[in-house]
């Protein structure tokens, strides 16, 4: 392993970059944490005593595993692998056991480390065996060891898969993002998501690289709205992106506090659909931002970006996924494996300059992954699985997933296509749809809807509204509408299923 | 109102729609268009016809349109029960 000051990465790469931050501006804050105001140079302290605790472990070159959340103790690792040019596997720390356990096999981790909560300050790592005897002499999967970062996928709909990140995607998608948001010393950027969330690939890393200073969001208290809102008063923060519910969250406890947001200048919405009151309030909480809804996957990094126009994006009741990011390349694609040219209907593949070369492991790249030449060449694109509609402006909006289509009284629906409806009405917050099974029909959908709480929204006013855009199959036919948030999974989208179970059990 | 039209939209509420209140119901309400009524809410209907207005349906035409509306309920009860006096 390489010395940390004498790296062998290239210059101008993320570690390297923030070696420079440090070394210039050692006295600038990189990191706000609950009280805590940690500088380039405290932080890079902390880096050194991780790479001087690793190089003390005498680890082999191999990739290892950090399962911690996001903490200054954890960052400060996360960059000592980096410098070491160390692979790392980085899972949610709300995995199962086993899951996990499957993880770190495939991706060849025979170490893991968790941060010890006893002492928050040192930096501690309990080194967890994570491999079976019998796999100790197995070689590492190819890419896992060539990788910097090995993020995985969500796993909603199945066992997460491990898409491997090297550094010259890293640092061609932290440049950009650092340009676009205009992410320099002297910036703050909230960071809300959960540290294994691709999302970090700007709140934290393109900061960090570019000498901008991060504000954590501790993730045990992310639904915490007056904690939320203190934190963005008292670090005047420049730059916010999150999954729309933490706008949801600030929307309502500003309606109690009379709070807005000056310093604000950069709203970036992403991860979910926003409900049309959510976004209108936006203005209001945050009076000098510019808005953006980014569109992208953890395979992909950031793809699409459209600039929200509230008034005009709000009379047409739908969001854009925007325009191609610089340099990336999308297809819309018919279910007959047709290329779509000019408006029509189909998947959406993408090539960015940011994305993954391929999961870790390597049979499921065959039917996610395409080679197709179009006319700026032959690239590798992603089939992203969400069905879009490019309009005849050229506009793009998402109307569902390939997986998200059921078959209902023989009429093929998706589910995310009636959530997309429901959320055009103006009371509802949140929506919830679930197919469940059904001897007659095939499947039947179940709504769960969050409405205001002012509001007078009954099941009845939103089958009204329903079926003014909606084939008669696609209209739930149970809606439950209630007023307490839906249950969020670990990274902050709403958790269907156990919404409808919350559901079941109240009827029980 | 009629005391069937009442007896309909109070069944109505109870098992489709329990948060919505009664009066809010309007006897010319599309159920179909709207969904409330499904294939599996058509047979939960067509048992509860039978056992509350003691309609005998084994030979009558039940059709989706049946249920379309309050009023159309209303309207096949009636049909039935002068078809049960007239013979």
């Amino acid at each position: 392993m390489s010395d940390m000051t004498a790296t062998s990465a290239s210059v101008g790469t993320l570690p390297d970059q923030f070696i420079e931050q440090a070394r210039r501006r050692p006295t600038a804050p990189a990191l706000l944490w609950h009280d805590e105001r940690i500088s380039y140079g405290d932080l890079q302290e902390m880096v050194y005593g991780a790479h001087l605790y690793l190089e003390q472990l005498a680890l082999p070159e191999e990739p290892v595993g950090i399962l911690a959340k996001k903490s200054p103790q954890a960052i400060s690792l996360i960059l000592a692998c980096m410098m070491d040019r160390r692979s790392i596997l980085l899972p949610s720390v709300d995995l199962g056991s086993d899951t996990l356990q499957r993880l770190f096999q495939q991706a060849g981790c025979r170490q893991v480390f968790s941060l010890s909560t006893t002492s928050p300050r040192n930096l501690r790592c309990e080194v967890v065996d994570a491999a079976p005897a019998e796999d100790r002499s197995r070689p590492h999967p190819p890419g896992a060891t060539e990788a910097e970062l090995m993020l995985t996928t969500s796993g909603s709909t199945g066992i997460p898969k491990i898409v491997p990140l090297l550094l010259p995607e890293i640092d061609h998608f932290t440049d950009w993002a650092g340009a676009r948001f205009n992410i320099n010393d002297g910036t703050t950027v909230l960071s809300y998501a959960p540290l294994n969330f691709d999302l970090c690939l700007l709140d934290i890393w393109t900061t960090l690289k570019r000498g901008g200073c991060v504000a954590l969001v501790d993730q045990d208290r992310a639904t915490s709205a007056r904690y939320l809102v203190d934190l963005l008063t008292t670090h005047k923060v420049h730059v916010v992106q999150a999954v729309p519910m933490l706008y949801r969250l600030l929307i309502d406890a500003a309606q109690d506090g009379n709070h807005h947001f000056e310093s604000v200048l950069h709203v970036i919405v992403t991860g979910d659909s926003i409900p049309f009151c959510t976004l209108e309030a936006l203005p209001g909480l945050f009076p000098r931002a510019r808005f953006y809804n980014v569109y992208g996957s953890t395979e992909t990094n950031d793809s699409f970006i459209h600039e929200i126009d509230i008034s005009c994006d709000s009379a047409r009741r739908r969001i854009p996924i925007g325009q191609p990011i610089e340099g990336v390349s999308a297809l819309v694609v018919s279910s007959g494996g047709y290329v779509v040219e000019g408006p029509g209907m189909g998947e959406l593949w993408v090539a960015t300059p940011f994305q993954t070369r391929g999961y870790l492991t390597e049979v499921l790249n065959d039917s996610r992954f395409v080679s197709y030449r179009s006319e700026v060449g032959k690239r590798t694109y992603f089939r992203t699985g969400d069905i879009v509609q490019r309009h005849s402006d050229g506009a793009i909006t998402l109307e569902g997933r390939t997986d998200s289509y059921v078959k209902v009284c023989g009429v093929r629906i998706s589910t995310q296509a009636v959530e997309q409806v429901i959320l055009e009405h103006d009371e509802v917050l949140e929506v919830a749809v679930v197919a469940v099974p059904d001897d007659i029909a095939g499947k039947r959908l179940h709504a769960v809807v969050r409405r205001n709480r002012a509001g007078q929204l009954n099941s009845l006013s939103l089958r009204r509204h329903c079926a003014r855009s909606l084939d008669r199959a696609a209209i739930p036919s149970r809606i439950h509408i209630v007023t307490t948030p839906l249950p969020k999974t670990p990274t902050g989208k709403i958790d269907r299923q156990r919404s409808l179970f919350n559901q079941d059990e109240e009827i029980k | 109102m009629t005391d069937h039209t009442r007896t309909i939209k109070e069944f109505i509420v109870k098992e489709f729609m329990p948060d919505v209140p009664v009066k809010q119901l309007e006897t010319d309400y599309d159920l179909l268009a709207g969904g409330v009524i499904d294939s599996l809410g058509l047979l939960r209907a067509i048992l509860w016809l039978e056992d509350t207005f003691q309609i005998p349906l084994h030979d009558a035409e039940i059709t989706p349109e049946t249920f379309r509306s309050v009023k159309a309920i209303d309207a096949f009860i009636e049909q039935m029960h002068h078809r049960v006096n007239a013979t």
